[in-house]
């Protein structure tokens, strides 16, 4: 079992967040979709496996390489 | 030396020779090495075993020392700087691997003269360099006092001379300071091991020099390089990992600036992967998505070869295979403030044009930027002259130069990115969306100080909202051809054909290649 940390990016804001904590996902869904200088930034899951952490919620503000979420695999 | 002197038949002295070779082999001793090995750091020898093709080494100066105080030249097998030649894939290369246990690499006399040894060898003759650095600056005391410097340092006027006629290439294997930071920023490629230094001074001399501790990281660490300053290309977590990369670099590159790239077969799949781009692009304007996806769509299967991928994000550099031949691929990516150019996008993109310009590799720049980032901070690291000295570099490269306007390209960064002639071929998707600025902000800039009506406001913003699509570009001929996203490979495949440099059998002009490295 593995657990692989998804990075932000950007600096900006969580917009919306599509999926919850036990969700299964697989390469490239998006799990996430930030703002950023008025575009949306959609973050993709890097691994498949199962959403087993988030680190942020909606409007929370997000710097570059900061964690937003754990898939374990 | 009195072995030598009391032997007198020639098998005497040949038995005497292979003694000292294999002393000199010896480096640092046993214990050093042992050390070594088991933090799991190669040595100066085992990397060049590990860099070339196997067996192709030929060593010069296995028997130099240090001869300025007669103790050291005992201790100083190869002087500290093994050098030689040798074999990549077949091609001829040209390598300085710094010993460490041997006085810490530090120049010296003898050593130096090696290393302009190979310099000139390579660059007379037309093949790569490759420094292996680890070396903490110059030896000591041999360079002390006014003697020592005269003496000592430099007395090569061309020592530090970059003109790029000979791809070079550095590792940052350990504390780089002195002659393998110099090299590292000479370098057109540098691969930095995670735990190596890079930097002007040692951290302990740091310390002494502003009485405050410095921790090594801090002063010139591998995230400090390859996230703020830029300028370690690549960064790897094993020595051996770095001399793969090495190899993988100079897989694209000609032996020297004569020649053109090597071509490549073309993997099966390349072309059908095309066909993915419009899935990756997304429908929404304000949607970012990651341009190394349709990058990795467009080039040769497994070929794209990433520059820097953590500083200046907002630009993408690296260089790729078409069709089996080298190209240099510049992009902007919406997933990065985006895709909107800062200052370090703007160096990454600078100093990648001048290598692509100097070694006859044509640039492919891929477009979707709403322009430079403004403000305070970038001023203050002089924005309009990094943009300009991107837009002079650019003007200036004579290789084939061709521009995909994927979505947005506005501004300045229209003529940035190959714009208003400043490539040969301007491609439009039909996405492409170009203008001078935003309407909203051009409406706010005319009427800023002022207290316009809502009501004529509105009419401007009318009137700045022009046709910013495709078909603009397309019907002035600022675009020369419109294509579909998925024809994006074969189109560039095409007009490299058109845009061969037949004239020059492919050699371009070089007018960059002695820019300055760091700028």
């Amino acid at each position: 079992m593995s657990i692989t940390n998804v990075s932000s990016e950007v600096i900006g804001s969580v917009w919306k967040v599509e999926m919850k904590v036990g969700d299964a996902v697989k390469t490239g869904d998006i799990i996430m979709i930030l703002e950023s200088m008025k575009m949306e930034i959609p973050v993709e899951a890097p691994a498949d496996g199962t959403l087993s952490e988030l680190k942020v919620k909606p409007e929370d503000s997000v710097d570059e390489d900061q964690v937003l979420c754990t898939i374990e695999s | 030396m009195s072995e030598l002197e009391e032997s007198e038949t020639l098998d005497g002295r040949l038995t005497q020779l292979r003694a000292l070779e294999e002393r000199a082999r010896q480096m640092g001793g046993k214990e050093k090495l042992a050390r070594r090995e088991a933090a799991g750091v190669m040595n100066a020898r085992s990397r060049i075993d590990a860099l070339l093709d196997p067996g192709t080494f030929s060593e010069n100066g296995l028997l130099g020392v240090s001869t300025v105080f007669d103790e050291d030249r005992d201790k100083t097998p190869a002087d500290g700087k093994v050098a030689g030649f040798g074999l990549i894939e077949d091609r001829m290369v040209g390598v300085v691997s710094n010993d460490f246990t041997v006085k810490g690499a530090s120049s010296s006399m003898t050593n130096m003269k090696k290393i302009g040894h190979i310099k000139r060898t390579a660059t007379d003759r037309g093949f790569p360099l490759i420094f292996l650095g680890e070396s903490s600056g110059a030896r000591m005391p041999d360079n002390m006092g006014s003697e020592g410097m005269g003496t000592m340092l430099g007395n090569d006027p061309h020592q530090y001379a970059r003109e790029r006629e000979t791809p070079w290439v550095s590792a940052v294997l350990g504390q780089c300071f002195g002659s393998s930071a110099w090299y590292s920023c000479l370098a057109d490629f540098t691969v930095m091991r995670k735990g190596g230094v890079l930097a002007v001074a040692s951290p302990a001399l740091a310390s002494l020099a502003i009485g405050q501790t410095v921790d090594p990281e801090d002063l010139g660490g591998w995230k400090l390089h390859s996230e703020e300053t830029g300028m370690v290309d690549r960064v790897v977590e094993t020595d051996e990992e770095a001399l793969v990369e090495i190899r993988k670099f100079l897989s694209y590159m000609p032996s020297h600036n004569g020649e053109t790239p090597p071509v490549a077969d073309v993997p099966a799949g390349s072309d059908e992967a095309a066909a993915n781009i419009p899935q990756i692009l997304p429908d929404s304007r304000k949607r970012g998505y990651d341009v190394r996806k349709i990058i990795n769509c467009v080039v040769d299967q497994e070929s794209f070869f990433e520059f820097k991928p953590r500083f200046g994000r907002a630009a993408v550099t690296g260089l790729a295979r078409l069709d089996g031949g080298v190209v240099g691929v510049v992009a902007n990516n919406p997933i990065a403030k985006a895709g909107a150019l800062d200052v370090a996008g703007c160096e990454k993109v600078t100093r990648f044009l001048v290598m692509c310009d100097s070694f006859n590799i044509p640039i492919i720049m891929l477009v979707d930027t709403p322009g430079f980032v403004i403000g305070i901070e970038g001023e203050k690291k002089k924005a309009p002259g990094k943009i300009i000295n991107f837009m002079t570099a650019l003007q200036m490269c004579t290789v084939p130069k061709l521009s995909v306007i994927m979505r947005k390209s506005y501004g300045q960064a229209y003529l940035n990115m190959g714009g208003g002639r400043n490539s040969d071929s301007v491609a439009a998707w039909p996405t492409a969306e170009v203008s001078f600025m935003d309407p909203r902000y051009a409406t706010d800039v005319v009427t800023w100080g002022r207290n316009a009506s809502d009501a004529e406001k509105e009419a401007i913003r009318e009137d700045m909202e022009r046709n910013s699509t495709y078909l603009g570009l397309a019907q002035i001929f600022a675009a020369q051809s419109v294509i579909a996203p998925q024809d994006t490979r074969r189109y560039l495949i095409e007009e490299l054909k058109i845009q061969h440099l037949r004239r020059s059998r492919g050699i371009g002009r070089h007018k960059l290649a002695n820019w300055p490295t760091t700028f």
